[in-house]
């Protein structure tokens, strides 16, 4: 079963890097959008969110998910999933969203992936 | 920019009103939302009219509710449109008021206070201003469209998701050695594919609970524990009820109720759940029966080893002997054995009884009598040491049913002992039969130091003795109809007499097939035929 919702951030190289453990569902996404919203109107446009502890994800949760992709599109940033457990990545999969978000295997990996397109943010 | 009454010429006017629409245009289609368009045309028009305090609200219902410019003292100014106009405007006191009403019925006002520097608004200034909202309606339509298809693909996404989960999961939950329990799995599943924000599973028997996990923590939610409500789907399996239960629906927009595509998905994983647990179950039973036929493949190696590959040649005598074991592994076994002094031991012997336990029982039976005739053991003693040896070495359902003979080929001697086997048959030249069943209890099946008895007889010239195990008179054919020993067996040993062991021995078990036709072998079929040449 999952663990009850808990979410960590840290910012290295002005990348957002949160980590989050448990149900991604309307609690979760909402605190992820209000963690990402803090860092994104301080300029923070490379975010990685690592969901290695998070094994479910419900449309609720990802609704919150595609609003932080949207708005780092308008920023001209960028969101990176990284850590994905196969059945999530698969259901991100067909929601669309690897369309306008990356995802790699690892934190370093993303924050890697950053470095590679030359977007490094602001 | 200024673009309010006595600004210029009407020309002029006219140019700058088309300018600052086309900018408000541009500027009010990069709105991702109404209340982020509503700021945006706050801006426009605090430019375009240099109005110093600029008011928007919007009403779904009765009440206006402030979306920019703050302060909803004067949202009562208002006008309502009438009927289906679909606008509505006031100018009144120098200020504007109008209301536009939008594609999804709801309204948006502005108030125009106030411009800077105090001038009122004028006839012009509201004619513009319906203008600028009739745009923020335009716009706001394609807004809406865009976000309806936005919903729409998100909703056709959704719903690709869950049959494709439905499928995997029940890919995962059909996996015999999978990680998780299955309907942990389908649990965690449901929950996640219709949006609930917990579920439970419980399984009870007569009612008694005896498991029950909860998504997602595992254990019962803090605070009230659910017990109704929601949606659930049952099943049985084994004596047990298995209960799915998912609670509060979540949306955007808070709780919700569960729909019919929720309970349709919940079902569905529920009937793989069960359909897992059948699987599960019947794939148990197969590799415990595929175990037991291993052990019965090994029992009946063991016992093909212990029975003799050929028969020593007696002079003067033809021996042959057979033994077609069943399907099952049975216990009979059959030898000739030459002992030191010259003489022969015959023996043939059935254990009540298949299977493993029986094979194992032959196999002491074997070492046992190996030894003992080995040691020159007196054949009464030697059945009842062998008895006695039985008794201790089987349970209580476990017997051996024997018969011992030894052989003086020189004068033609034959001692035998019966332990509760059939009867042997000695067939004279002239075709007479002696049945041969003296001797005691069969061995193993009392513990009492029964005395065994022994008949000595002489075999002639010409005669002939056959020893079988209960395959033989037990044989059934379609009808149920035994090879009984009275008859036919007793009447095909009198008749004949083919000059080779062999041959008999072939034909026997030719003519015992040939009764039973197509009917299955029940049991072991064991014979060893002795004729003096």
């Amino acid at each position: 079963m999952e663990q009850p919702f808990n979410l960590t951030s840290e910012v290295r190289d002005n990348c957002l890097i949160i980590t989050t453990s448990g149900y991604v569902n309307n609690v979760g996404g909402e605190a992820i959008a209000a963690e990402f919203a803090r860092h994104f109107d301080q300029g923070t446009r490379h975010v990685v969110i690592n969901l290695a502890q998070s094994r479910v994800v419900n449309s609720v949760g990802m609704s919150f998910l595609i609003e932080i992709i949207e708005h780092l599109q308008e920023a001209d940033g960028k969101l990176v999933f990284s850590n994905l457990d196969p059945a999530v990545e698969k259901m991100l999969s067909i929601m669309g969203l690897f369309q306008y978000a990356g995802k790699e295997k690892t934190v370093e990996d993303a924050l890697l992936s950053f470095h590679d397109t030359g977007k490094k943010g602001s | 920019m200024n673009g309010g009454t006595g600004a210029g010429t009407p020309a002029r006017l006219f140019g700058g009103q088309i300018e600052a629409l086309e900018k408000a245009f541009r500027t009010l289609t990069l709105a991702a939302t109404l209340k982020d368009q509503a700021a945006r045309l706050r801006d426009v028009l605090g430019s375009y009219f240099a109005g110093d305090t600029v008011r928007l609200y919007r009403r779904t219902g009765a009440d206006w509710e402030s979306v920019a410019g703050g302060g909803d003292e004067t949202s009562s100014l208002l006008p309502t449109p009438a009927g289906d106009t679909g606008a509505a405007s006031v100018l009144e006191g120098g200020k504007i008021s109008v209301v536009q009403r939008l594609a999804d019925r709801s309204e948006i006002g502005v108030l125009l206070v106030r411009r800077a520097g105090g001038t009122p608004y004028a006839e012009p200034d509201l004619i513009t201003l319906r203008l600028f909202l009739a745009l923020f309606d335009s716009v706001y339509r394609e807004l809406a469209a865009r976000r309806n298809e936005k919903d729409l693909i998100f909703s056709l996404n959704h719903r690709v998701l869950q049959l494709n989960s439905l499928i995997d999961t029940g890919i995962e939950v059909s996996k015999l050695e999978g990680a998780a329990p299955p309907h942990h799995l389908a649990l965690e599943r449901a929950a996640s594919l219709t949006n609930a924000s917990k579920g439970v599973l419980r399984v009870t028997r007569g009612g008694r609970t005896e498991e029950e996990g909860w998504f997602p923590h595992g254990s019962p939610p803090e605070g009230a524990v659910p017990r109704e409500g929601g949606i659930s789907s049952a099943f049985d399996f084994g004596g047990e009820t298995y209960t799915f239960q998912l609670f509060d629906k979540e949306s955007r927009n808070g709780i919700i109720p569960f729909d019919e595509t929720d309970q349709l998905l919940l079902d569905a994983l529920s009937r793989q759940v069960h359909a897992s647990l059948e699987n599960l179950y019947l794939h148990q039973e197969a590799l415990e029966k595929q175990k037991i036929e291993q052990d019965i493949a090994v029992a009946a190696s063991i016992q093909q080893r212990i029975l003799p590959k050929s028969l020593p040649a007696i002079e003067g005598y033809d021996i042959a002997g057979i033994n077609i074991p069943s399907k099952s592994v049975g216990g009979d076994y059959y030898d000739c054995i030459p002992l030191p002094d010259g003489r022969f031991a015959m023996v043939i012997a059935d254990v009540a009884g298949k299977g493993v336990p029986a094979a194992l029982l032959v196999s002491s039976f074997h070492a046992y009598l190996t030894a003992y005739l080995e040691a020159g053991i007196p054949l009464v003693e030697l059945a009842r040491r062998m008895n006695r040896v039985i008794s201790r070495a089987s349970t209580e359902d476990k017997f051996i049913t024997a018969f011992f003979a030894v052989l003086t080929p020189s004068s033609g001697a034959l001692e035998t002992v019966s332990a509760g086997h059939n009867p042997v048959f000695l067939r004279h030249k002239d075709g007479g039969l002696v049945e041969l069943s003296v001797g005691g209890v069969p061995l193993g099946m009392l513990d009492m130091d029964f005395p065994y008895q022994s008949e000595t007889l002489t075999m002639a010239k010409g005669e002939r003795l056959l020893l079988y195990t209960d395959g033989i008179p037990e044989a059934t054919d379609g009808r149920q109809r035994l090879y009984d020993e009275d008859f036919p067996l007793k009447d095909y040993v009198r008749a004949h007499v083919p000059p080779r062991a062999d041959a008999f021995i072939q034909e026997l078990i030719a003519d015992v097939k040939n009764f039973t036709g197509s009917a299955p072998q029940n049991d072991d079929i064991t014979a060893l035929y002795l004729l003096k040449t």
